[in-house]
């Protein structure tokens, strides 16, 4: 700690900081314009001198100078106040005085900084420059003439984002911030928009909407993705009026513009029954009665098994933990799913294989009342953890890695989060990227290495580098407790390094070598695998490589040093950790573990396991017994995303009866007997648990037209079953399900799940399948998988932003097969799998390998999973349509 | 005795040559001074057009909610202008804030003072009511 003085005010700081940052922190008001906390100090605007002894006798910028010890800072004399007013002036002589009508007008920090020094005229005068407006962008609106070139939308977009869509254009006086005078393309994060101090970056959506005093604002976290980002929902009126995100200003495209998906026209508001083919609207009473007798009728005559629970990624923990009680307590049964079994799942049996299932034991209670959405465990000195959880990273920590290595991962659409983790760990000089993806992705361009394989063959370039890495360094001894050496050792003798190579798609095998070194060397490696990897056939298999390639050079005593597996959606890892599974309890407790009789009552838990979601399907296929004959969805599209989409529809159709909630009549919604609305996104409250582990907590903001929240469906049809009675809030159906749940003790909002419990790590290496074969001969190899502007299927209705940007899906494919199919941008493509066959518009991409083609599955038309067998990949022919 | 007498008819006599103090209202209207401040309306150009854009900053200053329901909207030429807006006369205190508080000069307090009405509803105005319709604006104008 060091001492110093603030005008005349003794206090202490710590060392590294900055003056600006410590007179913060004790109150003390410094003015400034190209600051933000978010942001690097530059010090070009001048406007936060503060006069510092002992240092030079001109005024130093307190945003760039440290403090030091002894130092007497002034912040406030008439020297500094005239510099301030000087600068002001220069900064508003062409400033565009369009504050009626600009919609930073009330929160501007020109506005309010002017207001503070006084200046009340501005007495110089220039030649006035043009105005440039840019009306064209999609979805941001600039208006160069009131920009005061603090250049905090470059650094935002730079630094944080990666995109460089913005940059300085011209010099002094004439600096135009632009994108070279043509409409933006980028990202479309619109972070420029809410790190602007001034209105010069203007959100198209929020435009003359209201003024910024208008608005009521509610805290949230974001309902798209996996990240848990936390933002500010503006509304006026009932209405969302913007998502603002002052703060840490980062938020995706779907974040910022996809909230109109409340507002979407084909939202259900009523619940409807199926007669006769056709839906009717009825009331709730009428459709929660015919789903309680029909489950009722269904369950008496085959039993509690004959009806299936598919749990939800897009509802919260408390609606899910209710769900899975409904099955579990209230039918008896533990034939219950989530939509996670295609993708995150894959990843958690994979790593609990080769790491262990979550143990944490001596796990106190509070005695004490608590906030909301805190967990009723508290960490005590005896607590113990360990199992998979304990490997898994928060993004926070990701920042201080110095290597990363993603592998099936396009991190940027899958996980916009992740991608800014990485771009904050990049600021660190040492830091390495490894980069192994079947096509080129954005941070490519900062990979210390690219590793362009085939599709698929991820298990081989992992083999390839860990033989490399194990013939380089044999004596290696990991930094985890581990085992079974031997069993790695085994499986990766079955090929050489040079037939690895070739059947990753290598020039040469020195590239696993380069691999090996790089990550041989890391002190604090971290590793990133997505969706794309994890929604193979046999991901789990990958997962256990990559396991054991974290086991040779994890560090994990390191923060930083962990696996980043990407739970797609919200609440993805949420829905797991809260029990939506056959054979596990919320927390991943196995079915007979010694505590688990308390989530009951006085029903015991069934220890016989259900079937997931795929042996349910096969069993229908089969027309066994033991298939259900009921099914009942918290939500989602199977049909969307369920590989096979014509194998998926026959085989739910023989189904005698499907309820499903959700908030808009979507294919499978189509073919249900049931449907419930449900109120999504600010229309309810709840918590998720985002990819990285913390929990973010969802507040009511807006009015539910009708619908009703997923809990509260659930726990009405539960009372109408003749269930035991359920907490009646989200509050405390959260402490109902905290409270037995060891591996959250001390979770609360914003924290991560397992941070602070003492975590005792072993795994044993586990030997892995290397067979990578694709079935069929088809020329091309196609991957579904995500754009960026979209999450789900959710961000697909109108009248979503970022629909502006990305309205339809398009197959991608390199320019130089395009051209020998002879197709061209825009053109209609047919593709055919030994599946089925769609249409879809071809757009080019170079991004591409040649041979690899690329289908997002967001969208209802094209449908690409009608492609699919098992698998995001499959061999497809590609013909003009 | 009679002095006091021929004294009282001769102010009498005066007054019937002089010009009469009384105003027959209604027939007669009392000017007002220019500075009088009668009720708010929303001024235009030459051209007709509302010189308003719907800043709200005269709602924002009005100190007994006499004008709500600005509703802005977004014109060809990307400028603001409002499609809705109401200044409820019987809550309108006349006190000119908002005059005072307009950047634009979009809204000003007219001369009129006659305000009796027997329905409340017409003391509500509505954007078109509230928009004055030519500088000489009288009261049948937009009762």
């Amino acid at each position: 700690m060091v001492n110093l003085t603030i005008d005349g005010r003794a206090v202490q700081a710590e060392p590294g900081k900055t003056i600006l940052e410590v007179a913060k922190e004790n109150g003390i008001f410094i003015p400034y314009l190209c600051f933000h906390p978010a942001l690097k100090p530059i010090g070009s605007c001048r406007i936060c001198v503060v006069e510092v002894k002992p240092g030079p006798p001109r005024p130093l910028p307190a945003c760039a100078t440290t403090v030091a010890e002894g130092q007497e800072v002034v912040t406030n004399s008439d020297r500094l106040q005239a510099i301030r007013r000087e600068l002001m002036k220069l900064v508003l002589i062409n400033h565009a005085i369009e504050c009626p009508i600009c919609d930073k007008g009330g929160e501007c920090e020109l506005q309010e900084l002017t207001h503070a020094l006084g200046i009340d005229q501005v007495d110089l005068k220039a030649i006035a420059l043009p105005p440039n407006h840019d009306y064209e962008s999609d979805l941001i609106e600039r208006h160069p003439d009131r920009c005061i070139t603090c250049g905090r939308c470059v650094r935002i977009c730079r630094d944080h984002v990666g995109a460089m869509a913005i940059n300085f254009m011209n010099r002094g006086y004439f600096t135009e911030l632009g994108s070279g005078r043509v409409p933006l393309d980028c990202e479309f994060c619109g972070s420029c928009i809410d790190i602007c101090p001034v209105g010069a970056l203007i959100n198209k959506q929020f435009k003359y909407r209201a003024r910024a005093w208008e608005v009521d604002k509610t805290m949230m976290v974001c309902p798209f993705c996996g990240g848990g980002c936390t933002y500010e929902l503006h509304v006026k009126d009932g209405r969302v009026m913007r998502v603002y995100n002052g703060d840490s200003v980062l938020l995706c495209g779907r974040g910022r513009f996809g909230y109109p998906v409340v507002e979407a026209e084909d939202r259900l508001k009523t619940p409807l029954i199926k007669e006769n083919g056709k839906f009717r609207t009825a009331t709730w009473d009428e459709a929660l009665d015919l789903v309680s007798a029909k489950f009722k009728e269904i369950a008496a005559e085959a039993g509690a098994n004959a009806i299936y629970g598919i749990g939800s990624p897009r509802a919260t923990l408390e609606a899910n933990y209710l769900f899975q009680k409904f099955f579990r307590a209230g039918l008896g049964t533990n034939q219950l799913d989530n939509p996670g079994r295609l993708h995150y799942l894959k990843a958690v049996a994979g790593l609990a294989e080769v790491f262990g299932w979550p143990k944490v034991t001596e796990v106190k209670a509070v005695g004490k009342t608590l906030p909301p959405y805190h967990s009723p465990l508290a960490i005590s000195e005896e607590t113990k953890g360990s199992g998979f959880p304990f490997v898994l990273g928060s993004f926070e920590e990701l920042a201080q890695a110095d290597l990363v290595f993603a592998i099936g991962a396009d991190i940027t659409p899958e996980l916009p989060p992740l991608g800014w983790a990485v771009n904050k760990a990049r600021q660190n000089d040492k830091f390495k990227l490894i980069l192994a993806n079947p096509r080129t992705t954005k941070y490519d361009r900062w990979a210390d290495l690219s590793l362009r394989y085939k599709p698929g063959a991820e298990r081989l370039v992992l083999a390839g580098i860990m033989k490399a890495l194990l013939a380089a360094q044999p004596d290696r001894t990991p930094a985890i407790a581990s085992g079974n050496l031997e069993d790695l050792q085994e499986t990766l003798k079955k090929f050489g390094p040079k037939e690895l190579a070739t059947k990753c798609g290598f020039d040469e095998a020195a590239l696993f070598e380069e691999a090996a070194t790089l990550l041989a060397q890391a002190q604090a490696p971290a590793v990133i695998f997505g969706v794309e990897l994890l929604g193979q056939d046999k991901a789990e298999q990958t997962v256990m490589a990559l396991a054991d390639l974290f086991l040779l050079i994890g560090r994990p005593e390191k923060p930083g040093s962990a696996l980043y597996p990407v739970a797609e959606k919200a609440n993805t890892r949420g829905v797991c950790e809260a029990g939506v599974l056959p054979d596990r309890l919320p927390g991943y407790l196995p079915l007979d573990d010694q505590t688990a009789a308390a989530f009951w009552g006085d029903k015991p838990v069934i220890k016989e396991p259900g079937l997931d979601l795929l042996a349910m399907l096969d069993k229908l296929e089969t027309d066994d017994p033991a298939a259900p004959q009921a099914l009942y969805a918290l939500g989602g599209d199977l049909l969307r995303f369920l590989p096979n989409r014509s194998r998926a529809e026959k085989l739910l159709g023989k189904l005698k009866f499907i309820v499903v909630q959700d908030a808009f009549l979507n294919d499978f919604a189509q073919m249900a007997d049931v449907v419930l609305p449900v109120a999504i996104h600010a229309e309810q409250e709840g918590s998720f648990i985002s990819s990285g582990g913390s929990l973010g907590v969802l507040n009511k903001a807006l009015d539910a037209d009708g619908v009703k929240p997923d809990w509260q469906i659930i726990s009405e049809l539960g009372a109408k079953m003749g269930f035991p009675a359920v907490p009646g809030s989200p509050v405390r159906i959260f402490q109902d399900l905290a409270k037995n749940v060891p591996l959250w003790a001390g979770l609360a909002p914003g924290k991560t799940v397992g941070s602070g419990i003492p975590a005792t790590l072993s795994g044993k290496f586990a030997p892995f399948d290397l067979d990578i074969s694709l079935p069929g001969r088809r020329p091309f190899t196609l991957i579904v998988g995500k754009v960026l502007q979209h999450s789900g299927s959710y961000t697909t209705h109108h009248p979503c932003g970022t629909l502006v940007v990305t309205p339809k899906g398009m197959l991608a494919l390199h320019p130089e097969d395009a051209a020998s199919l002879e197709l061209a941008e825009g053109d209609e493509a047919k593709i055919i799998s030994s599946h089925g066959e769609i249409t879809a518009p071809v757009t080019l991409d170079a991004n591409l390998a040649q041979g690899v083609v690329f289908l997002p599955e967001h969208f209802a038309e094209p449908a690409a999973h009608m492609l699919t067998l098992n698998s995001n990949l499959v061999r497809v022919t590609i013909q003009k349509a | 005795m009679i002095l006091p007498l021929i004294k009282g008819l001769a102010t009498t006599l005066r007054h019937v040559f002089s010009k009469p103090v009384t105003l027959q209202y209604p027939e007669e209207k009392r000017p007002v001074y220019p500075r009088f401040r009668g009720h708010p309306e929303l001024v235009v150009n030459e051209d007709g057009t509302r010189r308003c854009v719907a800043c709200t900053l005269c709602m924002v200053v009005c100190p007994s909610n006499a004008i709500k329901n600005i509703v802005p909207a977004e014109g060809p030429e990307h400028e603001k202008y409002p499609t809705q807006f109401v200044i409820d006369l019987t809550r309108c205190i006349f006190c000119g804030f908002c005059q005072e508080a307009c950047p634009k000069a979009a809204i000003k307090l007219n001369n009129l003072y006659e305000l009796a009405q027997y329905q409340k509803e017409v003391l509500i105005l509505d954007i078109d009511r509230a928009t004055q319709k030519k500088s000489e604006m009288r009261m049948p104008d937009w009762l």
